[in-house]
């Protein structure tokens, strides 16, 4: 029984993270059609802001000084997002998507060489946060404490998305410009400006998703690239521009992936692919996706 | 009130608009006929700033707003329905009224304290029937009531004027009576109509002044009735 709940917490907090990098990726989609391959590498960036900035002040700061300086990698990564949208996307809205992927596509390629560029080729570390946290036991087992408040913040930024989106006027005029751009422009909305902070938004969530992750695995470089593949499984599974469908592909992936590492390790992505594939011929929308 | 000078308009290499100048004054409903295809629906995209201009220009209250960003221009009072509505499908009625009542010219302290007021006061005046589906999507309006919503809609705005591209199309005869009532209130309480529209007689029914279009021209301005004396002007538009 133990087992079974620490591979269902291990599923849950690789849920977490997945969904708030699969979540903005969706967001930004929903909103403005922008199939971001650069945004593994927005998740990336939020890690190393935070592990930098974790052992900056290591050592002398008290630990609680270590877990308030965390969300800085949502910050940085939100921040990020703020001035390539405007600067790198915008002026691509009226060609055709081949624009918009080549350009993604080259910023996920020089985002990895500035991060090598800042930060070096050798991963950091934020271990100190995870550490701190200490464990606690389920029947004859330990669990690292940190995991669980990861599944909690997870499942908070999943709720405040949720309010954020259905619950406020921003949200209101977030889905209005996601459904038909010219008409919510003909309404007196400001559509740049609606872009830019679903943009920032989504980077914000990628930012998040890598700031909370990196105490438990580090920052190495490459992690956005296979954190972007998990996040397009998760979103062709749940439907590209579905927040719901992003959540519910992130716990079935979640799900998958644990079991997989546990029962059949050699094929534990092959069995993810397949799902997906699987998915896109019975429903190529995705399961919660809009065709 | 709004003026278009000799205006231009492109959709990808195809030139639609050629030097169309029209006028509307305060308080009046004008009409645009043509057929399918004439500029009709290119002449309201422009004036929303939907399609750019290649040249000419127009001015609005008096105000040059050639360049002006679409979302502005709504903003300054300019309200439109489009042919096809525009509902956004999964927003309930009453979020689809929203969106323009938050972003309303009118300073918010100068607003009634509910919205509800508001709305009131501006939509139900017009449409009482759209009261009893405000909380329906958008995806789940017929046709009439898409088209009802997207009036009322534009009248969130506190607009100065309303451009309405074929709002009777596709409408069966009691209820274009019924269209035509709403819009002859809409201009009783002092609002600008501009109406994109392919029956000249559904035209006269409403328009103080008609203009007709033909590719990209206007070929006739003046008094409804005086269309049906012009032999050119119905040859081409019964076609």
């Amino acid at each position: 029984m133990e087992t079974l709940i620490i591979h269902l917490l291990n599923s849950l907090l690789y849920a977490s993270v997945l969904f708030l990098i699969a979540g903005g990726l969706s967001l930004i989609y929903g909103v403005m059609r922008i199939v971001n391959l650069a945004h593994g590498n927005i998740y990336a960036v939020g890690a190393y802001t935070t592990a930098w900035a974790v052992g900056r002040i290591e050592g002398g700061a008290p630990t609680i000084a270590l877990y308030a300086i965390l969300p800085i990698g949502a910050v940085a990564a939100a921040a990020l997002g703020a001035v390539l949208e405007p600067t790198l996307l915008r002026p691509l809205y009226k060609r055709p998507e081949e624009y918009q992927l080549l350009i993604t596509f080259g910023l996920l390629l020089v985002l990895e060489d500035v991060m090598r560029f800042i930060w070096g080729a050798y991963p950091l570390s934020a271990s100190a946060l995870f550490e701190g946290m200490g464990s606690f036991s389920i029947g004859e087992s330990i669990y690292p404490a940190y995991n669980l408040a990861v599944i909690i913040v997870g499942g908070m930024a999943a709720a405040a998305l949720w309010a954020f989106v259905y619950r406020t006027k921003f949200g209101v005029i977030l889905r209005a410009t996601s459904q038909n751009m010219r008409m919510a422009s003909a309404l007196g909305v400001n559509v740049n400006q609606v872009y830019v902070q679903a943009f920032t938004l989504g980077c914000f969530m990628a930012g998040l998703g890598g700031a909370i992750i990196v105490p438990q695995q580090g920052a190495v470089l490459g992690m956005g690239v296979d954190a972007l593949i998990l996040a397009f499984v998760v979103v062709v599974i749940g439907g590209l521009g579905s927040l719901e469908g992003a959540l519910l592909g992130a716990l079935m992936v979640g799900v998958v992936r644990e079991f997989g590492i546990t029962f059949f390790p050699e094929i534990e992505l092959a069995v993810l692919y397949l799902m997906a594939a699987i998915v896109l011929l019975i429903r190529p929308a995705g399961l919660l996706g809009r065709a | 009130m709004l003026e278009l000078d000799h205006i231009n308009t492109y959709r990808g290499p195809a030139h639609i608009l050629m030097g169309v100048s029209l006028l509307v004054r305060d308080a009046e409903a004008v009409c645009l006929v043509g057929r399918n295809g004439a500029g009709k629906t290119t002449t309201i995209e422009s004036i929303m700033g939907l399609l750019p201009l290649r040249s000419g220009k127009i001015t609005f209250g008096g105000r040059d707003i050639t360049r002006l960003p679409t979302h502005e221009r709504a903003r300054l009072g300019i309200g439109y329905a489009p042919e096809d509505a525009g509902i956004f499908p999964d927003l309930t009625v009453a979020e689809n009224f929203q969106i323009s009542h938050w972003l309303a010219r009118a300073p918010r302290n100068a607003r009634p304290q509910s919205p509800a007021d508001d709305m009131d006061e501006r939509i139900f005046a017009v449409f009482p029937e759209v009261r009893e589906f405000t909380q329906r999507r958008g995806l789940h309006l017929s046709g009439g009531q898409k088209k009802m919503v997207a009036i009322a809609r534009a009248m969130t705005l506190s607009p100065s004027i309303l451009l309405l591209d074929e709002p009777f199309e596709g409408l069966a005869p009691v209820v274009v009576n019924r269209f035509i009532d709403a819009v002859t209130k809409i201009k009783a309480m002092g609002i600008s109509l501009l109406i994109a529209e392919s029956n000249l007689h559904t035209a006269r029914r409403v328009a103080d002044r008609l203009y007709a279009i033909d590719r990209g021209e206007i070929i006739f301005e003046g008094d409804p009735r005086k269309a049906f004396e012009n032999e050119e002007v119905m040859k081409t538009i019964r076609g």
